[in-house]
């Protein structure tokens, strides 16, 4: 299945991109995401589908727009 | 008494006197700095009602026990008044070389008392104060006003600017200081310019006096190393704040069109992720090593320092998505002296209230060449338009009717900053309870919101949370007098204040003992507004009303048909209000004055209102 991937802020740098369309084996979940990506989890994040705040249990569906930010705080 | 000089500097301007006065440690363990310091002066000596642009409001500048010492990020100064936008209270911090040079002059506070006869700075070296005349940078913008000054006094000197903005008495004009820093967005900027008053210039050569200097220098040297590694780890300086854009472009949340939208398909246009990439300097705050002033060229080919609110309220929320542009807007505002929040919330509502009909007008969102122009106009207060543009967006929504006060973006006359709370109710009580009007620095749930909460839930832990973090943001960060930012951006453990501030005053202070104080001061805040508005109501704490309404729920995206709802609004405001010992109308009661200490205060605001 496809999941178009959104990083936020200073991920964009540790992975190498902003945006992109990724392939995954079909019931993949948001962790495997963040480890395909090699993303270090243990630092603060975000991660929302389609707009929504997901647990990194939750399983993705074809066509799914995840974003992954670290938490901000804004100006 | 070691932390604090124990001095005040009053200058008179009306009468070009000044003098050293001091405070003692009672005044300085319940108030302890910054904030704390300026609201106690503010309540102490204003007369309730007085004009804020007249000659009996103060200025006060007041830094706290940690600004300036060596440590993350203590290059921070508080600058305070009664304020001229909202009538209550307002005050504001800003990154200034004036926070070391006026401990090392010997200040923890600076009271600005009267009105010059012509426009002046004043120069202040130690225990020497000059009034000179500033008849040549009178009409300057604060760029040209710094240049002047630093070739007189060298680059070290600490240098507060006013633009036109101040000088003409635009109701949200800003203090400012070094490349792109400013603070005080209710209107302190203009009431600096009531008084004639162009400039401050401070030098200092005294030590601070410290409990164990040799520790707190050894230890705040390597914090500032820790700090800046983190940093480096993360990678947060590479887009500072500005990366929070696109997150809510991506969540809904972003303010669009005078916040009618939530979110934009150009917004990628103006993200951290462009401006890095058009970085041609980075500015910060002194003490600081995760410097987040990002800077590029204009449209006109000036440096321009952005963050995230100016990118948001000057760009997105104007629709106007060319980087150099808003880049250009930022920079006017910045000469002008000027908020950007307010004048890009202010320009939104004008454009709004020209869609709906409720004012004639040629200003279009997105028309980036209009917009500079009206930033000189309101600048400058520069004829009808000109006027009603430097009064900020409620003021402007009173004098042209048609029920456009609804979508005037702004809390108790403050323009909202750049979160859309359309669907976000924590954020929005965040908002509503801000204590200078609507303002981010207080309190921001909004990741805890999204992240832990049922997003359109009104429960009290969402009332918890604003409390808790306006303890430390609009509480601690405020009083010590630091930045916030290594806290919230790097998790830098907030309990390394408590332990900088011991090791400063040789006090022995937990973090508990900070929220105390946090309390007393949003209490004692909350009576200053009180006393200014005598018939104060809960509505006072309300978010403007068209986040209520339900034809302005988004048509699509993640929150298509969501909106704020009023009566669940009203409950978390009373778990806010329950949780803090306030009444119904949001005013502390008495017996949460007698366990904040705040006897003496209840007693004067009780002449204005009953308190329960
Ligand atoms: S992080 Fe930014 S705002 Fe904070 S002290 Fe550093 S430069 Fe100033």
């Amino acid at each position: 299945m496809k999941v178009t991937v959104k990083l936020i802020g200073p991920f964009i740098y540790k992975a190498g991109f902003s945006e992109k369309v990724i392939d995954l084996e079909p019931g993949a979940t948001v962790s495997k995401v963040i480890l395909t990506l090699n993303l270090d989890s243990s630092r603060p994040h975000i991660v929302t589908r389609n707009g929504r705040a997901v647990a990194p249990t939750e399983q993705l569906e074809d066509g799914d727009r995840l974003v992954i930010a670290p938490i901000y705080s804004g100006g | 008494m070691y932390g604090w000089t124990g001095n005040i500097l009053r200058i008179d301007l009306s009468h070009r006197i000044y003098k050293k006065e001091s405070f003692d440690e009672k005044f300085a363990l319940k108030w302890v700095g910054g904030r704390g310091f300026a609201l106690k002066i503010l309540w102490d000596e204003l007369k309730p009602g007085i004009d804020p642009l007249g000659p009996e409001n103060k200025l006060i500048i007041a830094v706290g026990p940690i600004a300036g010492i060596p440590a993350p990020n203590t290059g921070k100064t508080v600058v305070a008044a009664k304020s001229p936008l909202t009538g209550g209270y307002g005050d504001g911090n800003l990154g200034t070389r004036v926070t070391d040079q006026m401990r090392k002059a010997g200040y923890d506070v600076i009271i600005i008392e009267g009105k010059a006869d012509n426009p002046t700075y004043l120069y202040i070296e130690d225990d020497k104060v000059e009034f000179l005349p500033a008849s040549e940078i009178w009409g300057k913008g604060t760029y040209e006003t710094q240049d002047w000054l630093y070739t007189r006094y060298g680059k070290g000197a600490g240098l507060l600017t006013i633009g036109q903005g101040g000088e003409n008495l635009n109701l949200y004009a800003m203090i400012r200081s070094l490349e792109g820093r400013a603070g005080g967005r209710p209107g302190i900027g203009a009431v600096m310019g009531s008084k004639k008053l162009k400039a401050i210039v401070v030098k200092g050569s005294k030590p601070i006096p410290q409990a164990d200097p040799e520790g707190m220098k050894k230890l705040g040297t390597e914090d500032l190393r820790k700090v800046q590694q983190i940093d480096r780890e993360t990678g947060w300086s590479i887009q500072g704040t500005t990366g929070v854009l696109a997150w809510c472009n991506e969540v809904a949340a972003l303010p669009v069109r005078n916040m009618r939208k939530t979110f934009h398909p150009e917004a990628w246009k103006i993200d951290g992720e462009r401006l890095n990439a058009a970085r041609v300097a980075t500015y910060g705050c002194p003490n600081c090593t995760m410097r987040c002033g990002i800077t590029i060229l204009d449209h006109e080919g000036h440096k321009s320092e952005l963050d995230y609110e100016n990118i948001g309220m000057l760009g997105s929320n104007l629709e106007i998505f060319e980087l150099d542009q808003v880049a250009s807007l930022n920079y006017l505002c910045d000469d002008y002296g000027i908020d950007t929040i307010s004048a890009g919330g202010t320009l939104a509502f004008y454009a709004d209230a020209i869609d709906h009909g409720a004012i004639e007008g040629d200003f279009r969102f997105g028309d980036a060449e209009k917009a500079k122009e009206l930033l000189r106009l309101a600048a400058l207060r520069d004829g009808k338009l000109g006027n009603m543009l430097a009064n900020g967006s409620l003021r402007m929504a009173r004098e042209i009717g048609h029920g456009s006060e609804a979508y005037a973006m702004q809390v108790k006359g403050l323009e909202i900053s750049a979160y859309n709370c359309k669907f976000i109710p924590g954020m929005a009580l965040a908002y509503g309870t801000s204590p200078i009007g609507a303002h981010h620095k207080e309190s921001w749930v909004i990741t805890f919101e999204i992240k832990q909460t049922e997003r359109g839930s009104y429960g009290p832990e969402k009332a918890a949370k604003v409390i808790e973090l306006q303890r430390i943001r609009g509480g601690l960060f405020e009083f010590i007098v630091a930045c916030r930012f290594p806290w919230i951006e790097l998790g830098w453990d907030v309990k390394n204040y408590a332990i900088y501030f011991n090791k400063i005053t040789g006090l022995n202070w937990t973090v508990e003992d900070f929220w105390k104080v946090a309390d007393r001061i949003y209490s004692l805040m909350k009576f200053f507004w009180v006393r200014e508005f005598p018939n104060w109501n809960r509505q006072m704490d309300y978010p403007p009303m068209v986040w209520f309404d339900p034809t302005n729920a988004d048509k699509e995206g993640p929150i298509a048909g969501k909106i704020l709802e009023l009566d669940k609004y009203d409950r978390l405001l009373d778990y806010y209000y329950e949780q803090r010992g306030w009444d119904k109308r949001g005013i502390p009661t008495l017996k949460t004055a007698q366990e904040l200490d705040l006897i003496e205060e209840a007693t004067e605001v009780q002449k204005f209102t009953k308190l329960e």
